[in-house]
């Protein structure tokens, strides 16, 4: 393997962002195609803090400036792929449910899903539920992500999910989280899956995707 | 026994008759007296007669003049938005952009309007129910200050980047704690609550680098004053517990992702555990009997000085009738 492909995955484990664009540049500069810097350094560094995190290995701040380090990367890597025709696999619209101002939870899941190829339009906080749908639609998204952390905000995740599925949106799957929000919550608001944590967002996604 | 004397009765090591019940309550206060939370949140006379109307409905042995994080936020400046249904809210963070203390405000408890109406909260109490309740004044932890002024985002990344202007803004947000203290303190508070909510997302390294020195020096100070001092840290803080030992607390409220034994083990017998039942699906969503079941559940693990409380607040539209089984006497 290219000894710089692996530098690059390290610096994005470690969130060294000048160190991440250096190797990007160098890697562009080899002549390697940007979706392999994308697939086989940034995807694998992502997917590597990602598990750490979940074993309680590393925290938000390790999660956060690795997602920056690899933002950072992107802004190089995003005109080439796009010239190049590399498509996104998936496309997801992703927002933190109205009456919420939290953002931290949906920044990490929509920074991982861009890592794993997913075309994201990021709607922010406090997301009205009408905003949702016409998000999903003006997009062709196949997949809603509904963010919230407070208890008190669970009911307009309920609203948001009885919107979109009486919306004609019928290839649309819905997944949620967030601090308060649990499997059961999930089941009795007839969302299609639900991520205790940003990093098994992505495998989530993918599995209802494929269902 | 009284509220008050059942409450120093669990911190002094003497034999309260039951434990004292302390449960953290802004919206469901405010629902349960049929006013809005932003009344809670923006008149000091609302929060007060809603924490004495549950102290009473309940028997609940502290009032509290905790209400939303950004009393402090306001005094340096901040942009902060009453909502009548939401409360406080601070779309832009005054620091979000730029890193940069000149932008703050200096808070001053005697004249910023959101941190005096807390102050005039306190004051209310003593008059009201001094000797008969324990009173709890709150401030924001240095971390969670930083936070709401910066974004957590941005102060997170703050962190690894090391710049010096951090620890400045970690050292100012301390200070003000102090100062927000003394006011209540002096205003009639026997105990400050610190809430330093965001700590627990940090690893240990970075909590004992950077929050630790800070929380440290707050809680040296409220003992200073002649007061209690609380922690409370919302989400899992097992990975902090060395640090937390450390600190002095008198009480530290424990979130319901953690284990209640583990803690007892880790701060040793004197200090007081407050919690932790899950608010949600143990409070807000249980059945009166398992309420009870889960407390005295809690009550053992703690093994040692034990006040009845949730992992956090008890959500909004919690069933009356839940939250009386949840103050029912051991």
């Amino acid at each position: 393997m290219n000894q710089n492909l692996t530098l690059l995955q390290s610096a994005i484990e470690a969130g060294k962002r000048k160190d991440a664009v250096a190797l990007t540049r160098s890697l562009l500069d080899e002549g390697m195609a940007p979706l392999d810097v994308v697939e086989q350094a940034l995807v694998p560094g992502m997917s590597v803090i990602g598990e750490k995190f979940k074993r309680n290995e590393v925290f938000v701040p390790e999660m956060l400036i690795a997602a920056r380090a690899m933002k950072e990367c992107m802004v190089l890597l995003e005109p080439l792929l796009v010239a190049a025709g590399v498509k996104p696999k998936h496309t997801a619209v992703i927002g933190t449910v109205q009456g919420d101002l939290h953002d931290i939870g949906k920044n990490l899941v929509a920074m991982m899903l861009k890592g794993a190829n997913f075309a994201v339009h990021d709607l922010g906080t406090n997301v009205p539920t009408e905003k949702f749908v016409e998000a999903a639609r003006e997009h062709g998204a196949e997949l809603v992500c509904l963010s919230a952390l407070l208890t008190t905000t669970m009911p307009a995740m309920r609203e948001a999910v009885g919107v979109i599925r009486a919306a004609a949106l019928p290839k649309v799957k819905i997944l949620v989280g967030g601090a308060p929000i649990t499997q059961e919550f999930c089941n009795e608001i007839g969302a299609d899956g639900y991520s205790p944590d940003a990093a098994s967002a992505v495998d989530k996604a993918k599995e209802v995707l494929s269902a | 026994m009284n509220g008050y004397e059942r409450y120093f009765a669990t911190l002094d090591g003497g034999t309260p008759d039951h434990p004292a019940r302390t449960p953290i309550l802004m919206r469901w206060a405010a629902e349960h007296i049929g006013q809005a939370y932003g009344a809670f949140v923006s008149d000091h006379r609302v929060l007060v007669e809603a924490n004495l109307r549950c102290a009473r409905d309940l028997g609940i042995d502290q009032v509290s003049a905790i209400s939303d994080p950004l009393r402090e936020t306001a005094g340096f400046g901040g942009k902060v938005a009453i909502h009548p249904q939401t409360g406080a809210s601070c779309e832009e963070p005054p620091l979000a952009a730029a890193l940069d203390l000149a932008l703050l405000q200096r808070p001053d408890p005697a004249s910023s309007l959101r941190m005096r109406d807390r102050v005039e909260a306190v004051r209310l109490f003593k008059a009201k129910v001094g000797g008969e309740y324990s009173i709890l004044g709150w401030v924001e932890g240095p971390l969670a200050e930083a936070a709401d002024l910066r974004r957590m985002d941005n102060l997170f990344m703050d962190l690894f980047d090391g710049d010096e202007e951090v620890a400045a803004l970690l050292d100012v947000c301390t200070d003000v704690a102090i100062d927000f203290a003394r006011a209540q303190v002096e205003a009639g508070a026997d105990t400050i609550g610190v809430g330093d909510a965001a700590a627990s997302q940090i690893s240990a390294d970075l909590y004992e680098e950077w929050v630790w020195p800070r929380e440290k020096r707050l809680v040296e100070a409220i003992h200073a004053m002649g007061a209690r001092v609380k922690l409370h840290i919302c989400g899992n803080i097992t990975h902090l517990l060395p640090g937390i030992a450390r600190l002095g607390l008198d009480v530290l409220d424990v979130d319901h992702l953690v284990d209640l034994a583990t803690v007892r083990a880790a701060v040793g017998p004197k200090v007081a555990l407050a919690g932790n039942v899950d608010p949600v699906k143990g409070v807000m969503q249980a059945r009166p009997d398992a309420i009870r079941t889960a407390v005295a559940a809690c009550r053992e693990r703690a093994a040692g000085p034990f006040l009845v409380n949730a992992g956090c607040e008890i959500p909004a539209g919690t069933p009356l009738e839940n939250l009386r089984a949840f103050c029912q006497p051991l």
